[in-house]
Formats: C-alpha cells, sequence, structure tokens
C-alpha cells in the first residue's frame, strides 16, 4: 500500500520549506540552517538510540569525526571537497562501525556511558595528538565554504535533510525497520526469530554514522572553523538528545519538528538572557515534556490531529465512551 | 617518589569519596544517576558562597554543602527517579539533561569565569623532602573518615541493613515491614551529602567552573564499572588504580594526557569484562 497521506505530508513539508527563504529575512535564515543540520543530527541520533534502544552518548563524536577529517583533508592536504566530503563520510561510517564493538557485549546504560568514555576521550586526544593537524585547542578556521550566502546554504542544508529524512523514513517502513524496533523490545525474541541482532545493529550503526558524518562534514563547511570544544562537548550532545526527545522520539517528523522548536525556542530567549544559562530553561522545559509526555511533541500533535479528525467525521458514537 | 606516593594516596582517597555516593545509589536502585556530578559542582560553590562571599564561618560551610547537596538529591529522586521508575534509560537520559541545565543554572548565577576556591586550611607539611598541603591532609583523612563511617552504617546498623534489605528484594523488604520509599529517600540524601562534601575538597584542587561536574561524574563511573556493581572493596582498589595512573601520567608523561588512561580503562573493562574487574559484592 502506498502511504499517500504521508507522501502529501512530506510534499507539503518539502514545498512550505522551499519557499521559505522568498519570506524570512536572511537572519532567520540562519536560524533554519542551523535548526537543519541541528535536525539531521538528532534524526541520526534517533535511527540509533530511538529505534533500537541502544543510547548514545557519544553523538558528538561521530559527527566530529565526520567535521575533523574534511575540515583536515581540505585544509591541510588541499583535497578538493568533491573528495574530501565523500572520504569524511566513510571514515565517520568506518568509525560508527567501531563505535559498535561495545554494543556486541554489553546495552542498556552501560552502552551510554562507553559512549560517553568515547566522546571525551575523542576530545583530550585532539588537543594533544598532532596538533600540528588538529589545531589543537584552538582547532582549524578559514574552512572552504561550499556555497556563500544564506539562500544557497539554506537550500543546500534543507537539502541534506530532506534526502536524509527521506532516506530514514523508508528504511523504518520496510521490514529491517520493523526488526530494529523488535529489537528495543527484546533481542532475544529477535534471535529467535531466526534474525541476527548483529548484522541488525550493525546496519543500524552504519546509517547512523552515515548521517552523522555527511552532517558533520556539510556543517563544517558551512561554519568554516572547528574547535574541540565545540565538538567534543556535552552541551552539543544535551542539544541533539533535547531536539529528538522533545520532538518525539522514533518518528521521523518528532527529531526535525523538535529541532526547529529548539532552535527558535533558544533564539527567542536571548532577548532576556543570552548565555548559556538559555539551557536552564530549556533543559526544564525538556524535563518536564519528558517527565510528562515521553513521546514528545510529535505525540501531542498527533493526537491533537486524531481527535479533531474525530470531531470532523464523528468517529465517536454519541454518548459513548471516549476511547 | 616519596611525593608521588603521598599525592598519588591523598588524590585516590578523594576519588574513592567522590565514587562512594554515586555507588550507593547505583548499587541500591540499580539506577544511573548521572546528575551525580552536580552534587559536587553543588558543594563546592555552597561552600564558596558560604565562606568566601560571606565570610562565615567553615564549619557553616561544610553544613550548608552538605545540606544542600542532600536536599537537592532528594528532590531528584521525588521529581524525577521516582517517576521514570523501571526505566533506566529514561532515568540516565533526563538525568544528564537536568545535569546541563544546572550547569546552566550555575552559569547565571556566578558568571562562567572560573572561581579560585582557597584551601580548606593553609599551610605546608614539610618533613625532609616531603611536601604535602594540610589541605591535600584534611582532604584524605576526612575521605578516610566518611568511608569508614559509611562502611559500618552499611554493615552494622538497623539502617544498614534495612537498605540492603531493600536492594536485595524490594517485596521481601517491604513484608518484613521496612518502607522501601524511606530508605530510598534516605539514601538518596546521603548520597547527595557524600557527593557535595566531596565537591568541596574537589573545588579546592581544581578551582570552581560551571563545567566541574563532567570530570568527577567520569571519575565516578570509572570506579564504579571497572570496580564491578556493588563491590564496595573493588570500588576502592579502583579508586587507587585511577588516582595513581593520573599521578604518574600527570608527572611522568603529560599533564593534558591526565584523563586518557581514565577513559580506555573504563572503555576496556567494559568491552571486556562487562561484569567489572571485581565482581558483584554486597553493599
Amino acid at each position: 500500500m502506498i502511504p499517500y497521506r504521508q507522501l502529501a505530508g512530506w510534499a507539503v513539508f518539502g514545498g512550505v520549506m522551499c519557499l521559505l527563504p522568498l519570506v524570512l529575512p536572511p537572519g532567520i535564515l540562519r536560524m533554519v540552517i542551523f535548526a537543519n543540520f541541528l535536525a539531521i543530527f538528532a534524526l541520526s541520533w534517533d535511527f540509533i538510540s530511538g529505534r533500537t534502544g541502544y543510547v548514545s552518548f557519544g553523538h558528538p563524536f561521530l559527527i566530529a569525526i565526520g567535521a575533523y577529517s574534511t575540515a583536515i583533508l581540505s585544509f591541510r592536504f588541499d583535497w578538493p571537497l568533491i573528495i574530501s566530503i565523500p572520504s569524511a563520510v566513510l571514515i565517520t561510517v568506518i568509525s560508527g562501525l567501531f563505535f559498535f564493538v561495545p554494543a556486541l557485549r554489553i546495552r542498556g546504560t552501560y552502552f551510554a556511558l562507553v559512549t560517553l568514555a568515547f566522546m571525551e576521550l575523542a576530545y583530550q586526544l585532539t588537543q594533544v595528538l598532532r596538533p600540528d593537524i588538529t589545531g589543537g585547542t584552538r582547532g582549524i578556521s578559514g574552512i572552504t565554504s561550499i556555497v556563500s550566502g544564506a539562500v544557497p546554504n539554506f537550500y543546500l542544508s534543507f537539502s541534506i535533510l530532506f534526502v536524509a529524512a527521506l532516506l530514514l523514513w523508508f528504511l523504518a517502513r520496510t521490514r529491517m525497520g520493523t526488526a530494529l524496533a523488535a529489537v528495543r523490545m527484546d533481542e532475544g525474541a529477535v534471535t529467535a526469530s531466526g534474525l541476527s541482532t548483529i548484522r541488525l545493529k550493525l546496519f543500524a550503526f552504519g546509517v547512523s554514522a552515515l548521517v552523522a558524518g555527511i552532517g558533520g562534514a556539510f556543517y563544517v563547511h558551512y561554519l568554516g572553523s572547528i574547535a574541540p570544544r565545540a565538538m567534543f562537548d556535552i552541551n552539543f550532545l544535551f542539544q541533539i538528545l533535547v531536539a529528538a526527545l522533545i520532538g518525539g522520539s522514533t518518528t521521523i517528523a518528532g527529531p526535525i519538528i523538535g529541532a526547529f522548536f529548539l532552535t527558535f525556542l533558544l533564539e527567542y530567549l536571548r532577548p532576556f538572557i543570552d548565555g548559556p544559562e538559555r539551557f536552564l530553561i530549556f533543559g526544564s522545559v525538556a524535563l518536564i515534556v519528558y517527565v510528562l509526555k515521553p513521546n514528545g511533541i510529535y505525540s501531542i500533535l498527533e493526537s491533537g490531529y486524531g481527535l479533531a479528525l474525530a470531531r470532523f467525521r464523528r468517529f465517536r458514537p454519541e454518548g459513548g465512551p471516549a476511547k | 617518589m616519596l611525593n608521588l606516593l603521598i599525592q598519588g594516596l591523598a588524590l585516590s582517597g578523594l576519588y574513592a569519596l567522590i565514587a562512594v555516593g554515586f555507588t550507593m545509589i547505583f548499587s541500591v536502585g540499580r539506577v544511573l544517576n548521572l546528575a551525580y556530578g552536580t552534587y559536587i559542582m553543588l558543594g563546592g560553590y555552597v561552600y564558596f558562597t558560604i565562606v568566601q562571599e560571606q565570610g562565615l564561618p567553615k564549619v557553616a560551610g561544610f553544613a550548608g554543602a552538605l545540606i544542600a547537596g542532600g536536599l537537592f538529591a532528594v528532590i531528584v529522586y521525588e521529581f524525577l527517579v521516582r517517576r521514570l521508575e523501571g526505566n533506566p534509560k529514561a532515568v540516565s537520559i533526563s538525568t544528564l539533561i537536568l545535569a546541563v541545565a544546572m550547569q546552566a543554572l550555575i552559569v547565571l548565577i556566578y558568571r562562567p569565569t572560573s572561581k579560585s576556591m582557597w584551601p580548606v586550611i593553609n599551610g605546608v607539611f614539610r618533613y625532609e623532602e616531603i611536601f604535602v598541603t594540610y589541605n591535600v591532609i584534611v582532604a584524605t583523612v576526612t575521605s578516610w573518615v566518611a568511608l569508614g563511617g559509611l562502611l559500618i552504617l552499611v554493615r552494622y546498623t538497623q539502617f544498614g541493613r534495612a537498605v540492603r534489605a531493600v536492594s536485595m528484594d524490594r517485596k521481601g523488604a517491604v513484608i518484613s515491614g521496612i518502607d522501601p520509599e524511606r530508605m530510598n529517600r534516605a539514601t538518596w540524601m546521603i548520597s547527595g551529602a557524600l557527593g557535595a562534601l566531596a565537591g568541596v575538597f574537589f573545588a579546592t584542587y581544581t578551582q570552581l567552573f560551571p563545567s566541574m561536574w563532567v570530570w568527577p561524574l567520569i571519575i565516578a563511573v570509572a570506579v564504579v564499572v571497572v570496580g564491578g556493581i556493588g563491590s564496595i572493596i573493588g570500588s576502592l582498589i579502583v579508586a587507587h588504580i585511577i588516582g595513581f595512573m593520573e599521578v604518574v601520567t600527570t608527572t611522568y608523561i603529560a599533564a593534558e594526557l591526565r584523563g586518557v588512561f581514565t577513559m580506555l580503562l573504563i572503555i576496556i573493562v567494559l568491552v571486556m569484562a562487562p561484569k567489572g574487574l571485581f565482581g558483584r559484592g554486597d553493599i
């Protein structure tokens, strides 16, 4: 069955986003660009952590591998971007599979701890090992940009987001997606049905790393600079996590909604408090939403939509029980 | 050489104290409390406010830090962890979010710049070639006293037996007339107070800055994970391994690589021996 309604949703989403540069000033458009990248990262996180239940606290590590690889290859070794970006993505996927090794032995919260340790390890190592290549604590600046100006960058970032989201949406709808959801619920049962959980998880980690690598590589060329503290940072992890969770984990629309919500909320808090203190309000909102509505904004929208639809079609018989 | 030994012992004692509050929560409720680092931060900042900004006596500083840590821990338990009980993933994610939010609160109150913390007691103990600051001595002694007290409390008192009973079998504990909620609240409070106590001394080592909670959290995680869950002796041994590793690295290799070996240790042990080096004992 072809999911007409969801395809229509994709078309509307794509159409509206493509029209944005016509109405928005460049300042706001730059926020949208950031939201696009954050949405890519949140989608990538959610594909491992939401779908298979292996919570990754080291996602900035994967993104940073992609970003650092292309930055170093293009800036230090003068590789053209058309080669450096794919190489960076490949390196990230390989690191993602390496990242996966602990997941063979441990699960649940311990996996989260190992990934957190990975991130802190990478943070310390990039500063100390070969600072002539990584730029040490200061990082690298003056990285070539792909396109310049807010509008072209918006279209570039949005097309990456759109393609990544479509790919993940398609994968989630295949039998593979169902199997991955089953891994979250009961790994033993998946093995008992004759599926290899190792292969399934390997696949999920590979896909997640692919998306993270693409996002990271293009992000660094958009920013033009990179530094260890901006990348291997718990605040960065926090933004990714919160975007995915507040929007709605295990969905495709959820992390995108969450990323936009996070970016705009943080931006509109700027006149009142302008530093990292904004995370206080944001963290509190995120916690309240998470404790009360673990499935995020998406589930609120969905139930609102369902209610409206039910009213419209009079699904509920008169005086019947409300569900 | 002797200086190295003393430094190592002192740092390890502090690390053991940092880890012990985290271990308690973990072994009683199987809860991975990633907000644990904020107790340490809270302890440091509260002591700083009371003693250095208000000029009140140090005893008041310690009392304030302990109360703040314990109170905050109970609040976290009541309003967050208890509501997510039975979902360890949700607990670890939400406590991490909470920790970042608390960091933002500290930035809001104390500004992002780092604050220098005076030693708890000034002066240097000197004997021939050995130099030890009194601060380090006080920190180490306090750590050992707190650890010993905790061990006695858990092993030999009615309260300790009740806590252990809840951690082994909640239903059985209820049948024996123990209120598990009360025990959990008490455990969280002790954990918070211990964290805050460790935080005061930790801050005299490293200074106060809003992201200071990350490193102690990693230490606590490393000690618990590598030592084996619930093994208090294992935790002590691993605290010493990590402490000495850090001192040796700082002295002989490079100060920037301090944390690298600790992180590698966590990764390798979790991958090779997920149950930890010292299996599971009892607390």
